[in-house]
């Protein structure tokens, strides 16, 4: 393994990172201002419902958290953050590249599609206050998948940047 | 069939805002309720219900209701107009009052007894001084050719040519807007309109031919417009309709009796545009939203003028209950 070929794996890694945060938050900046604008329009004819929307506005932040916390966990599984560095190679390096790809991805589509699910579930409330509980099941629903992308994103992390998975790649 | 539909969130303000409105929005009972009321004076009470109650103070004249309606529905226009960013799917429902403004003005009257929408009264006063450099493009594309003559023209066909280039407005307003819902129910009303003209045209043995010759041109309309004006027998009319409002014109051909034909394809097409309408409920933010809930608003204001100046003239409840309009919500 050449040191070109470590740091093309180091870069392709750190890329990837930068995908999943920047995809998830730019989902997330998305979502929130699309639920934004349905709440001010309510609130310009309810301002008493606000806080029964509050939740419902904040919910597709989410996903530009998830984003920074697979962001941070490569940046410390790979040593950037503390510890000492690994040796990354161009294999570990790609996957991981893919894997911060694929968690951006659906960050970004879920955040987005939650900020419309908000906004109805907010048509809903305008309409009908009493039903605000069941409103917020509906971007909540979208929330798990968002939430699987993150699991799946700290085991792929985790897993090849685990010595034995390291050691299979380098071969 | 519900039209596609795409959520637009540069609308979500606007959407927003009409979720709560729609809210106020009443149903059939509502209005049944109200015929159904004993005096006259238990249906002030239930106006506070509706959206009216701003607009009615304690020295209300009845009398002045439809007026109040007509107020009210502006404004109500107006205002969403201001929050939309596009003011088509507002203008379709402001162009009516601006076209019969313009007929006072090509008449050479300096008042104008609509609301002014597209048309300021700025420039409704200079059509009024013969300087028709601001009528709306619409009416120059007259096939008999608006030169700006309106004196000199016929008042029977003026208003000919005035309907044409509302019809012409309003299919060029749909098409800008690009949604398949408001192209949809645009559509349709053009068609119901060109088919309630002729009819009553040839109820009061107009002659069709006029038509032919100054409401045109109409785009897709126009071999309609020519093959009615062609028939002097309105039974023969549904097929070239066609669609819906071929089937709805048969119907009503069918089951009515000759002096409830027209009203009743009237009242049949309105219920029908409004199910069409009614599809916009199910967009979280767009213009079909906006456009739906001003024509569920429409209605409403229909119902009510319907029902207030049929209690007030002594009309019968059975008649009142069978004029009423399907409601948006």
């Amino acid at each position: 393994m050449t040191p070109e070929f470590i740091e093309i794996g180091r870069g392709l890694c750190y890329a990837g990172a930068g995908l999943a945060f920047g995809l998830g938050g730019a989902g997330s900046a998305w979502g929130i201002a699309t639920a934004s604008h349905a709440a001010a329009g309510v609130m310009r004819e309810k301002p008493e419902l606000f806080g029964r929307m509050l939740v419902m506005i904040a919910l597709p932040g989410t996903q530009g958290f998830y984003g920074f916390i697979a962001a941070i966990l490569m940046m410390t599984q790979t040593g950037l953050i503390g510890g000492s560095q690994l040796k990354i190679t161009l294999g570990t390096g790609l996957a991981l590249f893919f894997v911060g790809l694929g968690a951006g991805a659906a960050l970004f589509i879920s955040a987005i599609k939650q900020g419309e699910a908000s906004a109805a579930g907010i048509s809903l409330v305008a309409r009908r206050p009493e039903q605000a509980g069941r409103a917020i099941l509906f971007p909540a629903f979208v929330e798990t998948y968002a939430v699987v992308a993150l699991l799946a994103t700290i085991l792929f992390i985790v897993f090849l940047t685990s010595p034995l998975a390291l050691q299979y790649l380098s071969r | 069939m519900i039209p596609r539909i795409k959520n637009n969130p540069r609308w979500g303000f606007v959407s927003g805002r009409i979720s709560v409105l729609e809210g106020r929005l009443q149903p059939r009972e509502f209005f049944l309720n109200l015929i159904a009321q004993e005096h006259l004076e238990d249906l002030v009470p239930h106006m506070q219900d509706t959206f009216l109650r701003d607009h009615i103070s304690p020295g209300t004249v009845w009398a002045d209701f439809s007026d109040l309606c007509d107020r009210f529905f502006y404004e109500m226009t107006l205002s969403i107009k201001e929050e939309c960013p596009s003011s088509i799917p507002a203008d379709l429902f402001l162009l009516g009052g601006d076209y019969l403004n313009l007929k006072s003005a090509l008449t050479g009257s300096s008042e104008f007894p609509f609301h002014f929408g597209l048309l300021t009264q700025e420039k409704l006063l200079t059509v009024s001084h013969g300087d028709y450099a601001d009528i709306p493009p619409a009416l120059r594309e007259s096939e008999a050719g608006f030169a700006g003559e309106a004196g000199e023209i016929d008042p029977a066909i003026l208003d000919i040519i005035l309907d044409g280039a509302y019809l012409r407005n309003l299919l060029a307003m749909a098409d800008d807007l690009g949604s398949e819902l408001v192209t949809a129910y645009i559509h349709d009303r053009v068609l119901s309109y060109i088919v309630i003209i002729l009819w009553r045209a040839l109820r009061q043995q107009q002659s069709l031919r006029h038509y032919q010759q100054y409401l045109l041109p109409l785009g897709d309309f126009n071999h309609v417009v020519t093959e009615l004006s062609g028939m002097s027998n309105v039974d023969n009319w549904p097929p070239v309709v066609g669609g819906v409002v071929g089937d709805i014109l048969f119907e009503s051909l069918e089951l009515l009796s000759e002096s409830e034909q027209i009203p009743g394809f009237e009242l049949r097409v309105a219920n029908y545009l409004t199910r069409i309408a009614r599809d916009g409920k199910i967009q979280t933010a767009g213009p079909e939203r906006v456009f739906a809930f001003l024509a569920g608003v429409q209605v409403e204001v229909q119902n009510l003028k319907l029902v207030m100046n049929g209690r007030l003239n002594r009309i019968d409840q059975t008649l009142l209950r069978q004029r009423l309009r399907e409601c948006y919500v």
